[in-house]
This record gives structure tokens, sequence and C-alpha cells, in this order.
């Protein structure tokens, strides 16, 4: 038996040890003993598709910690500077200050190097992993009322997140995100009736002008964290007063949560997570080189750099740009360029249709009630199409967006790239969508196959008619002609015999390189015990 | 806070003192309408060998973290850093390598450290909570729909409509002053800024007639004799002068221009109203084209001497030089705009270019008011 | 060359023998038993050699062209590149270097700095015809591209490679000029780039000083031409320089994932970053039993 269940609880009136005392300090001031076991109750659902988000929120930290590192040590003024500082190749070139702090940073001042590296990467993961978490939201509905805001919030984190990434990698003031950020103002100025005043207000002037890195620097270090954090906070808000939402399995339902309690298991869990994904971060940082602005050298318009992109979340949009033909509308003496359509009309159309798809779905299926239970992709063909299609065009995009990259590698003529590009963009979502949906029906049937004729055994045998028939293990009871009479609750149905039954002897055996073997005693009174626990009746099912 | 519905009637205090902890713990989570349904600790025996295998890896993967983070401290401080240029030695390759190798080693088993230490050694548990996600009760809506109909009956405001209007006018000033404030500080008026370039004749600077010299980015002057047939080179009006922007030829965003010299055997045809823009005005052998991409504005610079095709790699628009720097391939859909081209004597006798006139038309991508 | 000139006129006498060696038709035999006097004889000399003179006076001015001489070059050079050129070239380029017409470019006036890239780059000769010659290992040694190239340019004249250094110290200048003049077209990063229509404009990793040199002077396919005004040589020593130090330098964060920035990083992420989380997420949240 274990200590507590020997020994007497202390009296909280009188502690004598001293975390009993700060404990009752704590509590007559800030009245937190039931509200805090509460939360400490709190349990959390933990199946493994449900850790990505959790990714996206460590990164954020690490974010912040490296961020803020990097803040004591770059200048973000565009005031004319010399260089010369370590790094020779540059010594005695004329440049912004923002761009000679930044190799200050990397040559000069003792590890810098890789906290900078750490920061980009995080920020890479940030958002790859926001993706990954909207997918798993996506296809398993988990953005199903209650949580329609909760899905808009996720949305909103990455556009801003983008935006953030943006104005980040853009500090630097390199011949790379300089090129970025001319492009930027092209985006600007394509904006119909306000795009030059537009343009002239962020830059201060015409392009570049000398206060453009700094007002990215207050936004990214200051305006946007706060939004973000803000953001996160509410997301999070959101998710602790609704619940996670589980997938369906035996003894849970609509109105009910089952897994973990907080303290200790899954905070220990998830607390090691954050160390697990800071390590990954760290990993990269050290070992993968990213970003490396002194081989670009400092932004001057004037020059440009072959094989340029923005960082891989905003590539789809140099995709769209390179792909969208050269259509210009020219009305009554105005002018709407053919940049700001890919550019900003395409964005604002896929996050406006992404924020209103939970009531967009809503409404095409007629479904008004509250889920808590999630869904199997397969088991929403139409969805899951939907969504593998979005998925498609939205790479089509990503790839055309480093197509000279590809061109140049695999030695494919320019012009191809860009026509395969428009063409695959128009052909290959719609093809998707339908193979997608033809494989969702498939495996639907073939979940009902399983549950009506069993799982395969493997086992064949002749009868004497001289017929040869697979013998099939039933899932469980059967009507008189011999077909299962489980209907199929959403679950994922066993299709291998090794997927039956839950006991196996192996699980007694402990160690990992050989087996452990206890003292003979000792393995009998743990035998006794597991026998002890296997004759229960199943607890499972809440009995209320 | 939604209220709780136990299941089961809380213990009194006196109870509570008999229970065990784990007593105690478990009428907590029921009264917090938490079921833990199993609960099982992973070693009921203690000591066991097993038991010990799985304190001794959580134990190690916290010693291999503290000893990977005293790894890192003793390569931060003694390990060389300094860039230096090949052919002297490049260790300072291993220095970022060797942190981050370190930090996410001791890291990688912090995080490692927990997670085993949850999974192997605290008690496994099932535990099942009642989201109590029901609507909010009738009597709950009754209560606060009546809270809220008469606060607002309270200030009146329904029927008191000069307090309305008066409010509403006074709330319109509170947001729109801070924007006001912010967004007119920053505004400046674009003007006609996009139309010109530093090209444009300056009497002011280069009398009598104040064609501009163009330049190298050296502020070297560019000599028809310069060039080979086939060569490209990147040029600049030559305005020292810093303008208004903080600007002058060399640093100013609309300055870069391509002067080309075609081959023998390549003609130009010239677009409406640009004939004599090259140079010499009746069969031009040098061309000049603002490198600034009219699609999104990177220096559209990829010049293929023998096509004579100018590619921009950022989005891949190709422009025919032949044809004027007509987009002939990608998304831009306006020509490159031309700069005049004529050539003076300079004080050593040899000829030098100069642009007779601005560009005839904006460089750059396009906007609304483009003339 | 052409022996086409107006024999009797240059010499101003009607030879005995006709300048071309053969037997004229239409010169006369000399009269029998005629003695030539002294004062013709040296008046034909004289002026013999005045032609000789003349034309290679006027050879000279039609052949040099800017750009130091290579002085390496001589006549056995020219003669043995001569062989290799009839062995390995003339079948595209011509005999006479006049080129064929959808198979090869005419050389005259290219230069041995073309010839020296060309051929050293393993682009000459040519594998088939297509939108770039694509770089191969070289098909001769230095010293039989050194006899080509002398050949070439004794045929038709044209940028020769100066000798000496090809390095300069001012790195940091032929960066500058580098990324005004060059990146556009082979990449910050020396990666190269793709153009239209299936051409390309090839990375730098295994180019040498000479074969830079060459490539900025002559305008390889379809690259620009820099001359020595344009670019002058301590300028082209200088991009030179920069080029080669970069290459040689390495990378101060960890694996350089081929410098090109986003593409690759992207790669790095969602493979490597986001692979190994999900192999740790399954093991996290596989339960333990």
């Amino acid at each position: 038996m274990t200590d507590t269940a020997t020994r007497r609880s202390s009296t909280p009136q009188t502690p004598q040890t001293p975390q009993g005392k700060l404990a009752k300090w704590a509590d007559d001031r800030l009245n937190l003993a039931g509200p805090m076991r509460k939360q400490l109750n709190k349990v959390f659902p933990d199946h493994w598709s449900f850790m990505m988000g959790e990714i996206a929120l460590y990164s954020f930290i690490i974010l912040l910690l490296t961020g803020t590192y990097l803040t004591f040590f770059f200048d973000p003024s565009m005031a004319e500077t010399v260089y010369h500082g370590r790094y020779v190749p540059l010594q005695g070139v004329s440049m912004s200050r923002a761009y000679a702090s930044t190799l200050n940073i990397t040559f000069d001042v003792r590890g810098g190097l890789i906290v900078r590296q750490i920061h980009h990467w995080s920020a890479l993961l940030f958002l790859a992993a926001m993706l990954l978490h909207m997918f798993r939201v996506f296809f398993t509905g988990a953005f199903r009322k209650p949580r329609e805001l909760n899905w808009m919030i996720g949305l909103g984190l990455i556009g801003l997140g983008i935006i953030e990434g943006f104005a980040g990698y853009s500090l630097p003031d390199d011949l790379l995100s300089g090129t970025g950020l001319r492009i930027a103002d092209a985006i600007m100025l394509s904006i119909p009736v306000i795009g030059t005043w537009t343009s002239f207000l962020i830059f201060g002037g015409p392009f570049p002008g000398d206060v453009i890195i700094g007002r990215f620097y207050i936004a990214h270090v200051l305006l946007i964290p706060a939004i973000l954090a803000a953001l996160i906070g509410a997301h999070l808000a959101l998710l602790v007063r609704q619940k996670h939402t589980e997938f369906p399995a035996p003894g849970r339902n609509e109105h009910t949560v089952t897994g973990e309690r907080i303290f200790p298991t899954y905070a220990a869990k998830a607390g090691g997570f954050f160390f697990i994904v800071f390590a990954v971060t760290a990993a990269l940082g050290g070992l993968a080189q990213i970003n490396p602005v002194w081989l670009f050298g400092p932004y001057n318009p004037a020059q440009v750099s072959s094989g340029s992109q923005p960082d891989w979340y905003m590539m789809f949009l140099d995709g769209s740009t390179r792909l969208f033909p050269s259509w210009e509308i020219r009305l009554w003496g105005y002018t709407i360029p053919p940049l700001f359509w890919p550019t900003v009309v395409l964005p604002g159309i896929l996050f406006t249709l992404a924020g209103a798809y939970p009531f967009i779905e809503a409404r095409m299926t007629n479904d008004t009630k509250a889920h808590n239970l999630l869904q199997r992709p397969r088991d929403v063909p139409v969805r899951t199409g939907l969504g593998a299609m979005a998925i498609t065009f939205y790479l089509v995009l990503f790839l055309s967006g480093g197509n000279d990259l590809i061109a140049k590698a695999f030695n494919i003529s320019l012009n191809a790239m860009t026509w395969g590009g428009r063409i695959l963009l128009i052909t290959l979502p719609p093809l998707v969508y339908l193979t997608t949906y033809r494989v969702c029906l498939g495996l639907q049937r073939h979940d009902r196959e399983v549950l009506e004729h069993g799982v395969e055994t493997g086992i064949i045998m002749t009868l004497q008619t001289g017929e040869f028939i697979e013998v099939h293990q039933p899932l469980g009871p059967v009507d008189e002609h011999g077909h299962g009479t489980l209907s199929y609750a959403g679950t994922p149905v066993p299709k291998r015999m090794s997927q039956l039954g839950a006991s196996s002897p192996l699980r007694h055996i402990r160690g990992f390189f050989y087996p452990v073997a206890e003292k003979p005693e000792i393995q009998a009174a743990i035998d006794e015990i597991e026998a002890a626990e296997a004759e229960q009746p199943d607890t499972h099912q809440l009995t209320d | 806070m939604s209220t709780t519905h136990p299941t089961t009637d809380a213990p009194s205090a006196d109870d509570l003192r008999e229970m065990t902890p784990e007593e105690a713990m478990l009428a907590g989570a029921e009264a917090d309408d938490v079921h833990i349904v199993h609960r099982r600790d992973r070693f009921p025996i203690r000591g066991t060998r097993a038991e010990k295998r799985a304190e001794r890896a959580v134990a190690a993967s916290f010693t291999v973290s503290a000893l990977a983070g005293i790894g890192f401290i003793v390569a931060f401080i003694a390990m060389p850093y300094q860039w230096h240029l090949p052919g002297t030695p490049q260790d300072f390759r291993f220095y970022t390598p060797a942190l981050g190798g370190l930090l996410a080693i001791m890291l990688m088993f912090m995080g490692v450290g927990l997670v085993l230490w949850a999974k192997w050694l605290m008690p496994e548990e099932e535990v099942i909570q009642h989201r109590h996600d029901e609507p909010s009760t009738e009597e709950d809506r009754l209560m606060t729909q009546a809270t809220l109909a008469v606060g607002l009956e309270d200030t009146g405001l329904p029927r008191r409509s000069m307090i309305l209007r008066s409010l509403g006018l006074a709330g319109g000033a509170l947001a729109t002053v801070p924007l006001v404030a912010l967004v007119g500080a920053m505004i400046k008026k674009p003007g006609k800024q996009l139309e010109q370039t530093l090209f444009a004749p300056n009497p002011a600077l280069f009398p009598p007639h104040g064609y501009v010299p163009i330049v190298y980015s050296d502020w070297r002057r560019v000599s028809p004799d310069d060039m080979l047939p086939g060569g490209i080179a990147t040029v600049f009006p030559g305005v020292r002068e810093t303008g208004p922007d903080g600007t002058n030829g060399l640093t100013s965003a609309s300055s870069p221009t391509l002067i080309i010299r075609l081959k023998p055997g390549q003609t130009i045809k010239a677009r409406k109203g640009q004939a004599g823009f090259g140079w010499p005005s009746d069969a031009p052998e040098f061309v000049a084209f603002s490198k600034i991409c009219t699609h999104a504005g990177c220096p559209a610079s990829l010049y293929e001497q023998q096509s004579t095709r100018l590619l921009c790699p950022c989005h891949q628009s190709q422009f025919e030089v032949l044809e004027d720097a007509k987009p002939v391939f990608g998304p831009a859909t306006r020509s490159l705009p031309k700069l005049p081209l004529d050539v003076e004597i300079g004080s050593d006798g040899r000829q030098y270019f100069i642009a007779k006139a601005d560009f005839n038309e904006p460089i750059g991508p396009g906007y609304w008011e483009r003339p | 060359m052409k022996e086409d000139f107006d024999v009797d006129g240059e010499l101003g006498f009607e030879p005995t023998v006709s300048a071309t060696g053969s037997d004229p038709g239409t010169a006369k035999a000399s009269k029998p038993g005629r003695r030539r006097s002294l004062r013709r004889r040296l008046g034909a000399t004289a002026v013999l050699i005045a032609a000789l003179g003349s034309m290679g006076g006027a050879y000279a001015a039609f052949a040099t062209t800017s750009g130091a001489s290579d002085t390496t070059a001589n006549s056995q050079d020219v003669s043995a590149g001569k062989q290799l050129f009839e062995t390995s070239c003339i079948t595209c380029h011509g005999a006479n270097l006049q080129g064929v017409p959808g198979r090869g470019a005419p050389l005259i006036g290219v230069g041995s700095a073309a010839v020296y890239f060309q051929v050293s780059t393993g682009r000459m000769p040519l594998v088939r015809q297509g939108p770039e010659a694509l770089r191969k290992p070289a098909q001769f040694t230095e010293t039989q591209i050194q006899q080509l190239a002398a050949y070439v340019e004794s045929v038709g004249g044209g940028p020769t490679l100066p000798t000496g250094n090809l390095m300069d110290s001012n790195i940091a200048e032929g960066g500058s000029l580098f990324r005004l003049n060059c990146a556009q077209c082979h990449g910050v990063t020396f990666k190269g780039a793709p153009l239209s229509a299936g051409k390309a404009a090839p990375g730098l990793g295994d180019a040498t000083a000479k074969q830079i040199y060459a490539a900025m002077l002559t305008g390889p396919e379809s690259m620009p031409l820099f001359s020595d005004n344009q670019l002058t040589p301590t300028e082209k020593k200088q991009i030179i320089s920069y080029i080669q130090t970069m290459k040689a330098s390495k990378d101060p964060g960890g694996a350089g994932i081929d410098r090109i920035g986003p593409v690759s990083e992207a790669l790095v992420v969602w493979v490597g970053g986001v692979g190994a989380l999900m192999i740790i997420i399954l093991w996290i949240g596989v339960k333990s039993q």
C-alpha cells in the first residue's frame, strides 16, 4: 500500500511543516483551496494527436525567451554605418545599423548565433505546428459547436503568426528579406484606391524610407506578441472552460471527458514535452544553419539574388504570385495591377472561407447540436475530401513558390514549371477530392464489413464440398445468419487478430534489453494482485 | 464558473480528518465531479527490481541532462568561436553545433525524464469528469435576462434619446480621435513622387540644360566605350545631393537602371513614342531600361545576351529587350520604362552618357492612379 | 590567307614565276640567252620584302584586340592546336572557324579566353544540342587547352586571359560588385539559376579563378560580356577572390543545408523537426499498457 494510504493526514489548521505554513499563509489571503483543487483535478484526454497544439504553444514560449535575448543586442536603426566587425568579407561595406547589429550577434557575441538560429527555427516550427493542429481539428470535426469561436481565434493566430514571422525576418535588413519588403510594398501599392496612401503611410514615404525597420521592430517585439499572447490566452481559456474534445470509445459519451488528471501525471508529461520541443529547436538551432544573412549582404534596391523566396509559411503567396497570369484591369484611367489578386484577394478568400467553414458546414449538414466527441475522418467523407482538396491547392502553391529551385535542380524549363503549376492548380484539387471521397467510402464499407463478418484470421479451411473458406473471428454477438450485430460506433474497428484482446502475458515482462526477474516471493505477490484486478468488474462505465 | 453538481454529498471535516490521504484525495475529486474509476500503483510492491530499474532510468535521464548542461557551459566558455578566413583554422564551425547539441541533450533528457517519470512511476489512472456543458439553466437565463433588462432600464437609455445620441457622438469621437492622431501623423501624401525619378533634368545641378549624367555605383561616369556588345551594366543618375526623402542618385530605390549594348544584328523595335530613346538615336546600339520590375519591384536583371530576354528572378516575368522590354511571359503586364539616352563630350574628350529626360512613365509596380 | 592580290600590280614587272608558285600561263618566257641585271634582282627582292612586310602589317593591324597578350603562345602551340581543332572541333565550327549553321557558332574573334572557358569546363566538345551546354569533365588536358586556345586566337584574335595571380585582397569590394552584377543569375550562394525556356546560369561551385575571369570577359552563351573598362581587371580579380573565399569558408551555424535559404529550411523543419516531434508524440501518447 502507498504511504498516503496508511498515514493519517495532518490537519491544515495548525500546519507543522514549512510547506503547510506557506499554504496556510496563501490561503488565508487568496482563498484558493477549493478552486485550486478543482483545477488540479481537471481531466485531460491523452490521445497523441492532441499534442500538436502544444508544440505551437511551447514554440511560442521559446520564441519569447530567445527573442528577449536578441533584443538586448539588436539595433533596429536604418542609419548608415560602415562594418568593422570580425567578418572579413563585409569589412568596410556600408550597411544599416540593423544589419550590422545582426552581424554582431552572429560573429561577435559569444553564443549569439545559436540563439538567433533557435529563434528562427522556433518560428518555422511555430507555424508548422499551428498548421498541423489546424488539420487535426479540421479532420476530426473539433471545430463544430460550441468551439467555432476557438477555431476562428486559431485562424487569427495563424494569420498573425505569418505577419509576425515576416516582420521578424525582415528586421536584419539583408538582401533576401529586403527583396521581400520591396514586394510587400508593391502589394500595398496594388490595393485599389488606398494603395499608394497605404504604402506611403507604412514606409513613411517612398520605398524604402528610413523608418520601416524601426516600425517592424515595435510590431514584432511588442504589438503582435501582445495580441498573440492575448489570443493564445483566450484560446486556452476557452479550451479549459469547454474542456477538450475526445474520440469516441467504449464508456465515453458526449457529456464526459476521460483521461488523466492534470496533477501530477498530465503536468509531468506536458512539462516534459515542453523540454522535448525545446530540445528539438535547440538541436535544429545548433546543427542546421538558417537564414545566413552574412552571405546575402545588406539590402540594396539595385541588387537581387536568384532563388529568392520568403520563409515557408509565406511561400504559398509567392507561388500564387508566380502562377497568376498577366491580367491587369484598367478602368476609366485607374489600374488594378495583377499583383492584387494573388497576394491580397486570395489570402483574404482563404482565411474567410476557413473562418466561416464551421458555420457553412453546420448549415449544409443541418447540424445545430453541440459536439464533444470527435469523428474519424473516414466517417465524414465530404469534409475530408474538401480538406484534402484545400491541402492540395495549398501544396501546389507552396511548391510553385520554389519553382525556380526545382527547375534548376531537375533541369526543367522554367516556363514549363509555371505552366505546369497553373494547370495542376486547377486540375489536381478536384481529382484529389474525388479520390479522397472514394477512399473514405471504401474505408467505411470495410469497417462495416468487418463488423458484420468478423476479423480475417488467415486460417483457410476446406469444406467437404471442396470449397475453401477463410475462418473469421466475430467481434461480438452474431444473429442466426452468422452476421455480427454490433453497429458502428465511431471507434476504430479491429481489423487484425493481433488487435483483439488486451490481455497478453507479455505485459508482465518488464525490462527493455532483458527481462527483469523479480525474487520469486515478490513475483508471486505481484501475480496475486494482478489476478485480483482482472476479476474486478469493469468500472469504466459511469453509472450516473 | 459553473457550479459543481457533486454526485455524492461531500464528507464533513471530521470525516475527512479520519480518512487516509488517499481517501481524502478521492473525496476531493468526487467533490469536483471527477470520478477516478481506475487507479493503480505501477509497483504495488515496493522495492522490486523493476521499480528500481524504472527509478534508475529516470534518475539517469536527469543526470545526463545535468552533465550536458555542464558540458554546455564548458563549451560555451572554452571553445573557439571567432570566424576566420579560409586557409586559417576553421574550427569555429564546431562552436554552434556543439552548443546546440549539448543544449539539446540537456533539454531532451530533462523532458524524457519527466515523461518517463509519469509513464513508469506515477500511478496509472483512468478518470472521468462531467463536462457540465449543458446550457445555462432556465432559471439562470431568466434571472440574468431580467438583470440585464432592468439594468438597462435603470440607465434610462431606451427612453433618454438625448443622452443616447450624445453618447453615440462622444463614443464616435473617442474612437476616432486616437486613430486620427496616429494615422494623421503617419500619413504622407504620395503626390507625384511615384511618377518621377532623379533622372529628371535638373538645371540647378547640371547647367545649362540640366541633363543628368549617368554613373556607375562608384560615381564613375558611363562611357559607350566601356561596354562590349552583349554587355549590360547597372547605372544610376549622377545626383550626389540628397533629396527631400534623404536619398541621392545611388540610394534612391527608383534609380537603378540597366544599360544594354546590343550585338550587331540585334535591332530594337521601339514602342510608340520611344523611338529615339536609344543611342545613337537612328540605329540604337545602346538602350536603357528601368531595372525595377513593373510587376513587384524586384530588379529585373537576368539578361540573356543571345536571346535578348530579361528575366526577373522573383516571379519569372520575362521581358523582350528588342521589343522595348515588353513582357512576354510571367505575371508582368507592363514594359519596363525606357530612359532616353544621349551622349555628351566630357572634359577629357571622351563621350559620356546623359539622360535626355526622365522616364516617360512611372517606374516600378503598378498602382491605382497610375497615369 | 587568300592569295588573290594583284601580283603584277604589286611587283611592277612581269614575274618569271607567278606568286602562286605555278608556271603562269601568261608569263612570257625569258628571252633566250638574256641575263637578268643585278638591279632588277635587287629591286625584285626589295619589293618582295615590302610586300611581305605590308601583308604582315595588315595582318597585325586587323588581328590585335584589347587585353594583355598571352605570352606563352608560340607557333608550336598553334600548330598543335590546329591539329586538335581539326580532329575535335571542325565538324561543328568549320575548317576556317566560320561556324556551321545549326551546329556551331563562328569562332572568329572569340579569343583564347573563350576557348579556355568552354573547353576547360568541358562544355566543348558539345555532346548534343540543347538550350544549355552543361559543364562536364574536360576532354583535354591543360596543355591541350592552351594549344587549342592559341590556335583559335591566332586565327581570329579576341580577348585573352591575363597571366599571373587572379586574386585580389579586397574581398569585401568583390562581394559588393558580385551582388550588383552577378548575384541575380548566379545567386548569392553561387547555386546558379534557371533562365527562360530551359536555359540556366550555372552554379559556381566547380569554377576556377581562370574560368571565372574568362567567363566575365567573353560572356559564354547567355552570359553578358563585361569588358575591362566596365569591370577593370582589378575589379574582376576582386570578384574572383570573393567567390573563391566564400566557397572555401565554412558555415559557422552548423550544416549549411546548401545555403540557399527558405526552401531547404522548409524541408528541414517539416521532415526533421516535425518528423522527430511526431515520433516523440506517438511515444508519449501511447498508453503504457
